[in-house]
């Protein structure tokens, strides 16, 4: 049984929305769909919780923090129009408040890809449902038809999409407060994902809303400190620091497909809840902690060393050094620079079966696919070392990051010149792109104005360089351009 | 989540007493389906809840044991009978004991149990011993629903804490407790309100529902 309903916005504007009975809950909300299913009206649980401190909140979210509307239309400021367009594929930001028949906001429905479609699962109807990460990175994977589980590069590239989405929100100085598995949908078939359930943001100067946190995804000091009286300074609430505890957890749940913190030690005798307690919280240790292994699994296939230096680095950091000291957390704008940087050394495996289908090629002396350990039978590896000038001493060079190269490799802007980054304002034109033609390896000149030969003469568009083992050139005049190093192994 | 992770044992108690013929006990099939059908469209509760379902009339039946969700057939239930609240709370008991993992030095326990009682009727057997026997040996979080006018919700008062009304046996109101139960079981699965001993929380009762002080 449903019925169209009326709410009235804040702005006076009336929408249409249909109610039905048993409408989806969650722990703060209930949901009810436009006509069109466009977007979807949401009533709190308690609405006798909504107070001033709550609508100020919830006005500022929507309109002088909201990334995903420009500037000029009352979003936040430096957004223009192709920003607001990217986050708003980002973020389901929601748009409204609603004043009448009572207190509620206007969200955008999801995408159309962040819902299962009939042909998803043999053994389940999930026609419909939405897409949470966790139908992914837990055992209930093996329900799933494999053409939605993606491969790594695709997990890769969610994590790097949502580091790039959680970097944006704390520039802001906001912080989510409720990253979890609930509140990242994920499509590993298409390698995106969004970040839903924006009401809970933390916003610098107002009142913080009360958020529980999702079990797995609350930060140990959260935990630790909940029974705390709220005003008791020791007491720890969500932040943006507590955010890049949920960023790694989740980062590492979709490159692993298992929980960082997860695993067979046992804290606690007493009982189920004194055990997780302890082991999410005071006493949480990471399944990898390289100094303590009594939390690890027995079997543990693909680990973080698998994943090259720069983002095992910011592992330990997270869940080793910064498990219990937050401030020593990896920033998201490190980990989406980090992520930046792996994608370049990620390699096709060579084993048609593999699940993965692509890793992390950091050690070209081990070219082996840790996922089903192939090993990979390129007939070459090649690699493009990038260096950038140190600054104030000109002439000294410094290894940037290294790209693995294969025919039909890419070259951006961001690969030209060290000052460039791969973000959301980046500029996605092709440079230039590498091809194997005959076994010989050259690099053509698509769109670069200042691509310069290895003996220093400027190659036009539509012109090529040849690369041999050893060959250096630089890739952009530019300042601030790289100095490329060729190797051929 | 892996093979380190806990389950949460679900236990449904269900009225099937003479009272509960006809639509009502019709209303409860249907709302057993839409309960299982829902969580398995959760990832969450997939992956963690565990479900068994016992019968009580004139005794009391397991007829579910405790499952987990892609594995549970659902059982036959047809109403007839008196209505032995007691046999089923030692029944639950005794599958607690058998079903539920132990948290021990060496092995991961289970979440405390979730148990939901549904009842149209006053007891017709001994129950209070059975009741007191089961918070002494098993603590589990039960949560009681009085169903229809003829329910008697002060026994389940001294059951639990937690005791839901719905004013009559409409197939429109069980449906809504099956939701409401399913709900609760979701945000059970993921939710760290369970702090070492305090009270889980529950998603507020539906419309029409009224929660016994």
């Amino acid at each position: 049984m449903s019925r169209i309903a009326e709410a009235t916005l804040a702005n006076g504007r009336k929408i249409p929305y249909v109610i039905t009975d048993n409408p989806p809950r969650g722990g703060m909300k209930y949901t009810y769909f436009a006509p069109d299913k466009s977007y979807v009206v949401q009533f709190y649980n308690e609405p006798d919780k909504v107070d001033k401190n709550m609508t100020a909140r919830l006005e500022a979210i929507i309109g002088r923090y909201n990334p995903t509307i420009p500037e000029s239309e009352g979003g936040a400021v430096g957004t223009d129009k192709k920003l607001a367009e990217y986050f708003a594929g980002r973020f389901c930001w929601p748009t409204d408040l609603v004043i009448a028949p009572e207190f509620g906001i206007v969200s955008p429905a999801y995408p159309k890809n962040f819902f299962f479609e009939a042909s998803a699962s043999k053994f389940l109807d999930l026609k419909g449902k939405d897409k949470k990460s966790n139908w992914f990175t837990s055992g209930n994977r093996k329900f799933l038809d494999h053409s939605e589980l993606g491969d790594f590069r695709s997990m890769l590239q969610m994590s790097l999409l949502l580091s790039r989405s959680i970097r944006r929100l704390h520039q802001a100085g906001l912080a989510h407060s409720d990253l979890s598995n609930n509140n990242v949908l994920i499509d590993p078939k298409s390698g995106n994902c969004v970040v839903i359930d924006i009401d809970s943001l933390v916003v610098p100067g107002l009142f913080p809303p009360e958020v529980a946190g999702t079990r797995g995804y609350i930060a140990p000091e959260v935990l630790a400190t909940m029974e705390l009286d709220r005003n008791d300074p020791r007491r720890m609430i969500p932040s943006s620091v507590t955010d890049l505890h949920a960023l790694a957890v989740l980062i590492y749940e979709y490159l692993f497909c298992r929980h960082p913190l997860m695993g067979p030690k046992i804290f606690s005798a007493e009982s189920a809840e004194q055990d997780d307690f302890l082991g999410l919280g005071p006493m949480a240790l990471f399944i990898e902690d390289p100094n303590d292994t009594s939390n690890r699994p027995a079997s543990l296939k693909a680990t973080i060393k698998d994943l090259g230096p720069i983002l095992e680095g910011l592992f330990i950091r997270a869940f080793v050094d910064g498990l219990h000291e937050p401030s020593l957390r990896p920033s998201a704008m490190e980990w989406e620079r980090g992520l930046v940087k792996t994608w370049d050394l990620l390699h096709r495996c060579s084993n048609p079966e593999c699940e993965k289908k692509w890793f992390v090629l950091y050690d070209v002396e081990h070219p082996v696919c840790p996922f089903c350990g192939t090993r990979i039978t390129d007939s070459n590896i090649v690699r493009f070392e990038l260096n950038s000038e140190v600054r104030g001493h000109p002439g000294e060079w410094k290894k940037y990051s290294e790209l693995d190269v294969v025919n039909n490799t890419p070259l951006f802007k961001w690969h030209m010149q060290s000052n460039i980054f791969a973000d959301e304002k980046a500029d996605t034109e092709l440079q230039a792109y590498v091809c194997c033609h005959n076994g010989e390896w050259f690099l053509i000149n698509k769109h670069s104005t200042g691509l310069l030969s290895p003996n220093g003469n400027p190659v036009p568009a539509g012109q090529a360089i040849r690369l041999y083992d050893g060959t250096i050139f630089r890739a952009s005049r530019s300042e601030r351009g790289m100095l490329i190093k060729v190797r051929i192994i | 989540m892996s093979e380190f992770s806990r389950r949460l044992p679900v236990y449904l108690l269900l009225d099937i007493s003479g009272s509960m013929a006809g639509d009502p006990i019709e209303a409860v099939r249907n709302g057993v389906r839409a309960l299982i059908s829902e969580l398995r469209g959760d990832p969450q509760a997939l992956e963690t809840a565990y479900l068994s379902v016992i019968t009580f009339n004139s005794g009391a039946r397991q007829v579910v044991p405790l499952t987990e969700l892609m594995m549970f057939r659902e059982p036959q239930l047809n109403a007839g009978g008196a209505t032995a609240l007691g046999s089923a709370l030692r029944l639950l008991t005794e599958c607690i004991k058998a079903e539920v993992r132990k948290s021990t030095p060496t092995q991961k326990g289970d979440w405390k149990p979730l148990v939901f009682i549904l009842t149209d009727g006053a007891p017709t057997d001994e129950w209070r011993q059975a009741a007191e026997e089961l918070k002494q040996t098993h603590p589990a979080n039960i949560i009681a629903c009085a169903a229809g006018a003829y329910a008697d919700t002060k026994v389940l008062r001294e059951i639990t804490e937690c005791v839901l009304m719905m004013n009559n046996l409409s197939a429109g109101d069980l449906s809504q407790f099956f939701a409401w139960v399913s709900s609760s079981v979701k945000m059970s699965s993921k939710s760290l309100d369970a702090k070492p001993g305090a009270n889980i929380e529950l998603p507020p009762p539906p419309q029409g529902f009224v929660i016994v002080p």
